[in-house]
């Protein structure tokens, strides 16, 4: 079946959206609130709604529905709310030739850097997350942030140069 | 920083690969490159918390499936549809009665009642006496049905009928009376002109004020009167060379009595007036002069009228 006239409402199809899209809706909404438990409400609150409306939603608009829906509820619920990340802890270098202290500055820098990106503007925080843990293009971001690639590229390279400036020289 | 880093979509730019080799070459060599690699490279090694898609999932289908279980409530119209019938019905009715509607009027005895027609011309009828016509289109169809006694102040306009079983009146002028009583015709005619046409003779009489016509026996008879207004309307009726069966029938529906009749001749003429206010004052004005004398029957409250000539 072509995707145009597949129906959000059969389950098949239904669960196909959520195996697709539901992880990135995660980040996304994560990356915005900082909180695993409210993104997983405002996951599962997008994809209810999306049921209760599957007739109304064509297939290929449920993407951008669903992050529609989830930008919403985020909005409603947790906007201005002081972000704290907390990304998983994940050994970024696994490499054993590393003299111990250059391993000290690596992991110190590593925490400098989650706070600083924590203390982003929540709309750049989005983009640039999206763009380096999830490596989303930029057309991506904009599909699913609701602004045009322009402007992921302005909060982008605001991200950057914000990290830069207060990561200051190493 | 340098300023062309800090362009809108410079560092972006170099995020995506899209630098020419150039820009790239020239970046590599300023002091915020080593910075903005090492942010780049550790940042590309963060990772999101992990997410239980599966276990979502199953609690999702949960959801749907409780949310389709969940018996919709009845939905109850704001508005039943019979309302929009009823009200169709009503609308019909009510477009039906205004299209139709007719005004009637009525005195009984000793009654008497001042109308004011939707044009402003006005009523007065006098008692025991009906009054009929069509609200809707009065101004382009002034037409009256009247039975009894009433006078006419007509306010200027197209042509004002009056309507008896005797005959119909049409007003030229302003101000007129009627008297159209089973076989009697009377018009007096106050201000202005007033066309009479007779339905029993089939002749047509135009009065200017001051004169008056009525149908006696089949017969028109014209004559003067100097009165500005009919004068039951001020409280008196008045008579000139009437056949005494019409004033005595004015008498009876002025007091609400019976008079038997059945004694003298009802042929002979009165003129004259008598009071509205008081029974055996009119009856006195009207009796002596006709030589007539009278006696109530205290049973029945039936007054017996007797020619002094037969006593």
């Amino acid at each position: 079946m072509d995707d145009e006239t597949k129906s959000v409402c059969e389950q098949i199809n239904y669960e196909q959206l959520f195996n697709t899209h539901s992880k990135s809706l995660f980040n996304f909404v994560y990356y915005k609130c900082g909180d695993r438990q409210q993104a997983e409400d405002i996951v599962q609150d997008a994809f209810v709604r999306l049921w209760n409306n599957c007739s109304k939603v064509i297939f290929t608009k449920a993407k951008s529905y669903l992050y529609t829906i989830a930008r919403n509820l985020f909005l409603n619920e947790v906007a201005h709310k002081k972000v704290v990340l907390q990304h998983q802890s994940v050994p970024f270098n696994d490499r054993t030739n590393e003299s111990p202290e250059f391993l000290l500055e690596e992991k110190e820098f590593m925490v400098k850097l989650k706070k600083v990106i924590a203390d982003l503007p929540e709309k750049q925080r989005e983009v640039f997350l999206l763009s380096r843990i999830d490596k989303k293009k930029y057309s991506e971001i904009s599909e699913i942030t609701g602004i045009s690639v322009k402007a992921v590229e302005k909060r982008m390279s605001l991200a950057l140069i914000t990290l830069r400036e207060k990561l200051g020289n190493i | 920083m340098e300023k062309y880093i800090k362009d809108d979509s410079f560092l972006a730019r170099w995020i995506a690969g899209e630098l020419t080799p150039q820009e790239l070459e020239k970046f590599k060599k300023s002091d915020d490159y080593p910075v903005l690699k090492k942010i780049n490279d550790a940042s590309q090694n963060l990772k999101a918390p992990t997410f239980n898609d599966q276990a979502l999932l199953s609690k999702l289908k949960e959801l749907n499936n409780s949310e389709q279980a969940k018996p919709k409530g009845k939905v109850v119209k704001l508005i039943p549809n019979w309302v929009y019938a009823a009200a169709a019905v009503v609308i019909a009715f009510g477009v039906f009665y205004t299209m139709t509607m007719k005004s009637h009027f009525q005195t009984g005895f000793s009654e008497q009642l001042a109308i004011v027609l939707p044009d402003n011309s006005s009523v007065k009828l006098n008692a025991n006496s009906h009054l009929d016509y069509k609200t809707l289109g009065w101004k382009s169809n002034r037409a009256l049905q009247l039975e009894g006694e009433a006078f006419f102040d007509v306010e200027k306009g197209k042509s004002f009928k009056v309507n008896t079983d005797s005959g119909m009146v049409e007003v030229l002028g302003t101000e007129f009376n009627v008297i159209s009583r089973d076989s009697y015709f009377e018009v007096q005619c106050m201000e202005g002109k007033v066309r009479v046409t007779s339905s029993k003779i089939g002749d047509n009489v135009i009065l200017l004020p001051g004169d008056a016509v009525r149908v006696v026996n089949n017969e028109l008879e014209k004559w003067d009167f100097s009165l500005k207004e009919s004068n039951w309307t001020l409280g008196e009726s008045t008579f000139n060379n009437t056949p005494i069966e019409q004033v005595l029938y004015a008498i009876e529906n002025q007091f609400n009595i019976t008079l038997d009749k059945s004694n003298i001749d009802t042929n002979k003429r009165f003129t004259g007036a008598f009071t509205h206010r008081d029974l055996n004052l009119a009856l006195k004005t009207v009796a002596v002069p006709m030589g007539l004398s009278y006696s109530v029957n205290k049973e029945t409250g039936v007054i017996l009228l007797n020619s002094n000539n037969n006593n």
